[in-house]
């Protein structure tokens, strides 16, 4: 696949764009103020198509996470072991964002605050946004 | 008032990790195997019913019909994709037949992933919303995301690697009873911790083999039934259950991580359907795809409550001659990963006696599950009579 993620479907632009001025949005319903994520074409809570994307302050705490060992697709290989972690937010109630950490897996604990660093440097992959445990950003 | 209907026929390819055989050469050895089982001329076949999305896009039912010359087909259903599809095929196969549509119906599937250069992989890709916020990230195996359900199902419930083993190794030794598994060595404790952690808390003894194999089966009236080369089958019930959660979301988004409503559902349906409750089923083939996964459906179908799967399965005993024999043929864990199709096969061989050193004692009703998230599929076989 040689799309860029952020042109895969017209829904998901609102998140590559907030990455470009180093922000995390998702999008809210205007109609019943209720996020969702990933993004849908209408709420999937009342079904209004009025949908804005909300930037939220970005730390948020590990609902679950796993230490990648194994390429999948090979392109993986040399960046073996890398943490995925799914993170949540209280100021997005209802999303999941899956994302990487930059960080010791002993060190992790769920329930855990991470912070989202949008520089380059930490990165692990090529979503444009590394989380690291609060504290250490 | 509805008709019966009964699997009279099995076949299957030898579960192996890479065939030297293309996909439709597998379908084709798997479905002459089913017709020779059962007795029946190509030419009988008058419906077809797979999965929705993976037969059509590898193994079409218009290529069967051709490379058969099955001039009498009059029918044509699919359900679902993967797992959930082959394990509810009996369930359209059923209605076709109730409704008149047809009366002798070939179901079949199978994958080449073993093969195939992305194995089971890139299968997801069909999910833009994986493609865009997941891939770029390197969530791209099924074992990471099951590992995400693991580590929180450890922390909800204060599961530890024991649970998770005992499902691991009770599989492996009623494979080490079959011949044909894939897996034939023997797994301990000890063998399980050394086992290679992939995405963890996942180990390689947590994740199911990888396979190229095909599976068929033939369902038809109790009339016709009554004529065939086999003791028939009978189709009990067949439930199908799901949630409005898209595959982009469903290993992420959910309320709810550790519950599978869909499984609950349709092991409501299909026991409905029966008469039956779980107590009076003698052994269970469960969509292993992982030992997570499997944990979870055995409380979301209703065997245990919440977090309770590990402790069930070490008391209750899962192996062959266990209290509740699960996966008696080692499972996609041991055995084959045919997305469950060879778990609807040895449910028809251990109610014909057929199961050799794995033959469950006495086995007169067999329950088999296919997952394919969010879908979920329960099929409730009964012993000849």
């Amino acid at each position: 696949m040689s799309d860029a993620p952020s042109t895969i479907a017209p829904e998901f632009a609102g998140f590559f764009a907030a990455l470009q001025e180093r922000a995390l949005a998702f999008p809210c319903c205007d109609t019943c103020a209720r996020f969702h994520w990933y993004p849908m074409k209408a709420c999937p809570h009342c079904r209004s198509s009025v949908i804005s994307w909300r930037r939220i302050a970005g730390t948020g705490s590990l609902y679950s996470w796993t230490t990648v060992r194994h390429a999948f697709d090979p392109a993986w290989r040399d960046r073996l072991p890398y943490i995925v972690a799914l993170v949540e937010f209280p100021d997005a109630p209802g999303v999941r964002l899956i994302a990487n950490v930059a960080a010791d897996p002993e060190s992790l604990a769920i329930g855990m605050a991470v912070t989202p660093c949008f520089d380059d440097g930490v990165a692990i992959g090529k979503s444009g946004v590394t989380f690291v445990p609060a504290g250490n950003a | 008032m509805t008709k019966q209907a009964f699997i009279v026929g099995v076949g299957e390819t030898p579960p192996t990790r890479r065939s030297s055989k293309d996909i439709r050469a597998l379908a084709i050895d798997a479905i002459d195997a089913a017709l020779a089982d059962a007795g029946l001329p190509p030419t009988a076949i008058d419906g077809i019913v797979t999965d929705g999305l993976i037969m059509p896009n590898t193994v079409p039912h218009e290529y069967v019909t051709a490379q058969y010359g099955m001039d009498k087909r009059r029918f044509d259903g699919s359900i679902s994709y993967g797992g959930t599809g082959i394990v509810c095929a009996p369930m359209i196969a059923k209605a076709a037949i109730d409704a008149g549509l047809a009366e002798t119906v070939l179901c079949y599937f199978g994958v080449d992933w073993g093969t195939r250069a992305s194995g089971p992989y890139g299968f997801h890709d069909l999910y833009p919303a994986k493609l865009a916020f997941e891939k770029p990230v390197g969530f791209n195996g099924q074992p990471s995301y099951f590992a995400l359900w693991a580590r929180r199902y450890m922390h909800e419930f204060g599961a530890t690697e024991e649970d998770l083993a005992a499902i691991a190794i009770a599989q492996r030794s009623n494979a080490l009873r079959n011949p044909r598994s894939q897996v034939k060595k023997p797994l301990d404790l000890e063998a399980y911790r050394a086992s290679r952690m992939i995405s963890d808390p996942l180990r390689a003894a947590d994740c199911c083999v990888i396979s190229d194999g095909v599976c068929a089966f033939i369902v038809t009236t109790g009339e016709r039934a009554r004529d065939l080369r086999q003791k028939p089958v009978k189709i009990m019930g067949c439930g199908f259950g799901t949630e409005p959660v898209s595959g982009d979301d469903i290993f992420t988004q959910r309320a709810d991580l550790l519950r599978i409503p869909g499984a609950a559902a349709a092991a409501q349906q299909a026991l409905r359907q029966a008469d039956l409750t779980l107590g009076d089923v003698d052994f269970a083939e469960i969509y292993d795809c992982f030992t997570i996964s499997c944990l979870m459906q055995i409380e979301s179908m209703g065997f245990c409550g919440p977090g309770e799967a590990g402790p069930f399965v070490r008391e209750r005993g899962t192996t062959v001659d266990g209290r509740l024999p699960i996966n008696t043929h080692g499972g996609l864990l041991s055995y084959s990963y045919l997305l469950g199709a060879e778990h609807v096969i040895e449910a028809v061989r251990q109610l014909r006696g057929e199961a050799g050193a794995a033959q469950v004692a006495d086995a007169q009703v067999g329950l088999v599950s296919g997952l394919s998230v969010p879908d979920y599929g329960v099929l409730l076989l009964g012993r000849p009579t």
